[in-house]
């Protein structure tokens, strides 16, 4: 009779713990951690604080170290998302990457402030083949091969040495992949800024938010962003200009008129369909409320088709 | 306790076992042999070859040591036999804390300092053009990270030398210099390769420093200007491929064999180094 008794009770107290809960909004609490591409990092620390914010009890952790480590670490289930700035392989897929596309950003091309031709540079711009001789055929090693002048100073390439989204963006643009990308390997996309920077005749590339100082919204003091001479007349028109500060260019990108590639989707990434509820919540705050914070940070928001579309996606039975 | 012995070689043995393991996917496509003399590295088109990284491992350490070596023992040397009492309690902590310094650390350094002395400074003197970013600048950094490893090892091999060989030699007439060289040296050269050989242990495993200045390039390095890709930064760089292209994890686990394989057949020519030493000294 008494252990009848006490079991009574040990279930009427569960009860009265449980039930009252489930009428109530739920209070999430726990970690989430994400790993992967530089090129969503600062956009992933903002989603992360608030988030942070509305749900003081979750803690959201980030790193960086490229989109090949963020797919490595999703997979491996080592992380719950992984950042991915860069479209998925089919290989990828088959290993059970499950994408959701959250936002949009560029890769643009970069060379030094200190480039003594700088202002014929951008004058002029370099068409998509100008790039691809530097960096794919290296048959144009001066940049008096690439402006078509008399001037013999060597052309700095630099590349990416880490699997990343950036590089493989910006091969994709020239109709290749990174690992066809010639020139010295620099490790992350501060890195790759910093040894432009540093190179009077340095050529690079970089994700816009490592090109453009995060507070001032123009160009990070010592580099300079590469014109891209879009309909291949050798010069830049008002219509190619827009280069001037983040605002400009963002808007660019939104508007179409900066080609994808190199501009992109940037994905979160899961181990197959999200079942944790606290993934599927943060995903789905992500593609919703998340959003309002996106052009601040210096990204461009998706189209709400897309939003939809990925919405579906992750609450589909 | 003699179970516990064997434990760290059945360990190295079990990490070998396992590397190679795990690639034998792609030893299955191609024999060891090939994919190790290969230069060619194309990943997406299947082209795995190892020599780059291997050349490349072994420049950057050979430069390291043909600069640290030289200079760690005329330091241990300056410290222990000439050096006043006070400089050498000053200078000993300073080299531990050298020591304990992570490597990213010395990574960033180089990035600021050595590759563009070796860019702007040392290449011109030799009237080759370089960015700087070279197998040069990774021996330089890797030298610096391995002096204090030879010195302080070198400075407990000179202090364990009993003194009265050293008053021996002076009775007899020779100089300081004479006694460090016939004496000294010779009775710890046992010691001094083993200090060598711990030095070499970190020069091939360091990762982060040597990747930040060594150029990263996959191509086999012809001159000590030329951009190399040794092995550990080969890993660490391409750890983030691995998913994402057929093959590639199966041949970084070889890439981390390889490695391993190689740093074992050093620690084992260092051993057959020390016997003959030890011989003839008997």
């Amino acid at each position: 009779m008494k252990k009848n008794m006490s079991i009574l009770g040990i279930l009427a107290i569960a009860a009265l713990i449980v039930f009252p809960l489930h009428g109530q909004k739920k209070e999430w609490k726990g970690g989430l951690t994400l790993s992967g591409a530089w090129a969503l990092y600062p956009m992933a620390i903002k989603w992360g604080e608030e988030f942070s914010k509305v749900h003081p009890k979750v803690r959201v952790d980030v790193q960086a170290g490229g989109a090949g480590k963020g797919i490595v670490d999703a997979l491996a289930g080592a992380v719950d998302f992984g950042m991915v700035s860069r479209g998925i392989h089919p290989i990828e897929v088959e290993r059970g990457a499950f994408a959701i596309a959250v936002c949009k950003d560029a890769v643009v091309p970069t060379l030094s402030a200190k480039n003594p031709l700088l202002s014929r540079v951008q004058q002029t711009g370099l068409k998509k083949e100008a790039f691809i001789a530097v960096w794919i055929t290296e048959t144009a090693k001066t940049w008096g091969d690439i402006l078509g002048i008399p001037d013999d100073k060597p052309i700095h390439v630099y590349t990416r040495s880490d699997a990343c989204g950036a590089a493989e963006t910006w091969a994709e643009f020239l109709g290749r992949r990174q690992e066809d990308l010639k020139g010295v390997g620099v490790y992350g996309d501060p890195g790759l800024a910093e040894a432009v920077r540093r190179d009077p005749l340095g050529l690079g590339f970089n994700n816009i938010n490592y090109a453009y100082d995060a507070k001032s919204k123009k160009p990070v003091p010592g580099i300079a962003i590469l014109p891209i001479d879009l309909d291949g007349n050798g010069k830049i028109d008002d219509a190619e200009s827009f280069y001037q500060d983040r605002e400009a260019v963002t808007a660019a990108i939104a508007r179409g008129a900066y080609p994808s590639p190199p501009a992109r989707d940037l994905y979160l990434v899961t181990k197959g369909r999200p079942q944790d509820p606290l993934v599927v919540e943060f995903l789905r705050w992500v593609l919703s409320e998340g959003q309002k914070f996106v052009p601040e940070t210096g990204y461009i928001a998706l189209p709400p088709e897309k939003l939809e579309e990925g919405l579906k996606k992750i609450e589909s039975r | 306790m003699l179970v516990l012995t064997w434990v760290p070689a059945f360990l190295v043995l079990l990490i070998l076992v396992g590397l190679f393991l795990r690639s034998r996917p792609i030893l299955a496509e191609k024999p060891f042999f090939s994919l190790l003399m290969s230069s060619s590295w194309s990943p997406l088109r299947g082209d795995f070859g190892l020599l780059p990284f291997l050349m490349g491992t072994l420049w950057v350490t050979f430069i390291a040591l043909a600069l640290a070596v030289p200079v760690s023992l005329l330091t241990a040397v300056y410290l222990s036999e000439y050096a006043p009492r006070f400089a050498r309690e000053f200078t000993k902590p300073i080299i531990d804390l050298l020591a304990g310094l992570p490597s990213v650390i010395y990574g960033v350094w180089g990035v600021l300092l050595v590759v563009p002395l070796v860019g702007r400074v040392i290449a011109p003197v030799f009237g080759v053009q370089s960015s700087g970013y070279s197998v040069l600048a990774g021996g330089i950094v890797l030298a610096i990270m391995i002096f204090p490893t030879i010195i302080s090892v070198s400075l407990e091999v000179f202090s364990s030398i009993p003194d009265q060989m050293r008053e021996a030699s002076l009775s007899l007439g020779a100089t300081k210099w004479e006694t460090v060289r016939y004496v000294v040296l010779k009775k710890g050269l046992q010691g001094i390769i083993a200090a060598v050989v711990l030095g070499l242990s970190r020069a091939f495993g360091e990762t982060m420093a040597v990747l930040m200045v060594v150029g990263n390039i996959a191509r086999v390095p012809r001159s000590v200007f030329d951009a190399g890709y040794p092995l550990p930064a080969l890993i660490a760089n391409n750890y983030g491929e691995m998913m994402s292209v057929p093959f590639y994890d199966a041949a970084l686990m070889l890439a981390a064999a390889v490695l391993l394989l190689v740093v074992l057949i050093f620690n084992v020519l260092a051993r057959l180094i020390l016997v003959r030493v030890n011989r003839r000294a008997a």
